[in-house]
C-alpha cells in the first residue's frame, strides 16, 4: 500500500437516491488508488471562517471500478456532514476526501474464499455490499450469505441490487429482517437479529466462517455475541460498529 | 470499565473508524497491525480495539479487558499519544515498489 494519506479534491459525478434518507454519491479522484472492499474515504469540509469538519464514509463500490468510487451515506437530522452532503451537493461540485482508509475491515476474493457471513444493520450495509460487488466481479463462488436488518421495507438500501445479485446463483443467499413494519405478505424475518435467526441463515456455512458484521454498536454486540455461542471463533469476527451520532 | 457511561458505551465504535487518524500520525496504515495489551496480553490487531472517539480526544480500549491500551490527544500544534497501555505497536515498513501507487491498500 502507498504509505501517504494525502488530501484530494474529488468531483461529485453524480447522486442517486437509494432511499428517502440515503443517497449515493460518484466521486471522480484525480489520484484514484484502487480500495480493498470494506475500507473508507475520510471527508473534509471547511467553513470559510477557518472551521472544519469530517466523517468517515465506507465505499460502496467495487474496487475493480477505476478512476472513481461510490459513497453511501444516510442522512442524520442531526449531522453536520450527511446534510450538507444530501441537502447542498450537487453534481459538479468538489469535495476534499482523503483515502482508500483502514485495513482491518476489508475481505478479497482471493483464490479460494472462505464461506462468508455479511450481517448488516441499516446503512452498516455499505461497506458489505462493497465486499458483493467484488464477490460479484471477481467471479467468486465460495458460499455467502447476507443478514440484513432494516426497519422498514422502504429502507432498505440497494434491494433490487441485491435481488439480482442472488439470483446469479453463484452461491450467494440474501436475508432480510424488518424489525419496526412489513409490507402484506412479506416473507423475511419480523424481529432483531437474534440467536435463533443467525442459527438458521448461519448453520449451513459451518463454523469456519468469516465474518463482517456492520451496524449500530448495539446491534453489532448482540449479533457477534451469538455468533461466538454458536461456535465461530471471536477471530473470525471483525465488527464495524457506528454510533448514532456519526452524521 | 467504570469511568464509561451507557451513553459512551451506546456511541462506541471500533478503532477502524481511526484508521485515518492514525495513518496520520504513524504515516502507515495500522488497523490491520498487532498490538498487546499491557493489562492482559491480548495481542490483537489495532482494528479490534473499542474506540471512544466523542470525548476531547480519542480513547482505545482492548476488547478483552477493557483498559486503556492508547490515548490521543491533538492540539493545533501537536499530537499527544499516551501509550503506556500498549507493550508495543507495530509499524509495516513499506518498500518502494514500482507500482506503489497503483496497489492500493
Amino acid at each position: 500500500m502507498k504509505p501517504t494519506l494525502n488530501w484530494q479534491i474529488a468531483s461529485v459525478t453524480n447522486i442517486k437516491p437509494e432511499t428517502t434518507q440515503v443517497k449515493s454519491f460518484t466521486l471522480t479522484l484525480p489520484s484514484w488508488m484502487r480500495h480493498r472492499a470494506g475500507q473508507h474515504y475520510d471527508i473534509r469540509l471547511s467553513a470559510e471562517d477557518g472551521y472544519q469538519t469530517q466523517r468517515s464514509y465506507s465505499i460502496a463500490s467495487e474496487p475493480e471500478r477505476e478512476g472513481e468510487i461510490d459513497i453511501t451515506v444516510e442522512r442524520l437530522n442531526d449531522g453536520e456532514v450527511s446534510t450538507y452532503l444530501h441537502d447542498v451537493l450537487v453534481p459538479g461540485d468538489l469535495v476534499e476526501v482523503r483515502g482508500p482508509i483502514g485495513g482491518y475491515f476489508v475481505w478479497e476474493a482471493g483464490l479460494l474464499p472462505a464461506p462468508l457471513l455479511l450481517i448488516a444493520g441499516g446503512s452498516g450495509v455499505v461497506p458489505l455490499m462493497s465486499m458483493l460487488r467484488h464477490r460479484a466481479v471477481a467471479r467468486a463462488k465460495n458460499a455467502t450469505t447476507m443478514l440484513y436488518s432494516s426497519r422498514n421495507f422502504e429502507d432498505i438500501i440497494y434491494y433490487s441490487e441485491l435481488e439480482k445479485l442472488q439470483s446469479a446463483n453463484n452461491g450467494l443467499r440474501v436475508f432480510h429482517t424488518l424489525t419496526r413494519s412489513q409490507p402484506a405478505g412479506w416473507k423475511g424475518y419480523a424481529r432483531r437479529i437474534d440467536e435463533t435467526m443467525l442459527r438458521e441463515v448461519a448453520g449451513p456455512l459451518g463454523t469456519a466462517v468469516q465474518v463482517f458484521i456492520c451496524g449500530p454498536t448495539l446491534m453489532v454486540e448482540s449479533a457477534a455475541n451469538a455468533l461466538v455461542k454458536l461456535g465461530i471463533d471471536s477471530n473470525q469476527i471483525r465488527t464495524e460498529r457506528f454510533g448514532p451520532s456519526g452524521g | 470499565m467504570e469511568e464509561t457511561t451507557d451513553i459512551n458505551r451506546e456511541l462506541m465504535l471500533d478503532a477502524n473508524a481511526t484508521a485515518g487518524l492514525l495513518h496520520e500520525i504513524f504515516g502507515v496504515e495500522m488497523t490491520a497491525e498487532p498490538t498487546e495489551c499491557a493489562h492482559c496480553g491480548r495481542e490483537a490487531e489495532m482494528g479490534t480495539l473499542l474506540a471512544f472517539t466523542h470525548g476531547p480526544g480519542i480513547v482505545l480500549r482492548c476488547s478483552g479487558c477493557e483498559n486503556v491500551v492508547l490515548r490521543i490527544v491533538q492540539t493545533p500544534e501537536a499530537v499527544y499519544l499516551d501509550a503506556r497501555g500498549a507493550v508495543y505497536l507495530r509499524l509495516t515498513i513499506h518498500k518502494p515498489h514500482p507500482d506503489s501507487d497503483s496497489l492500493g491498500g
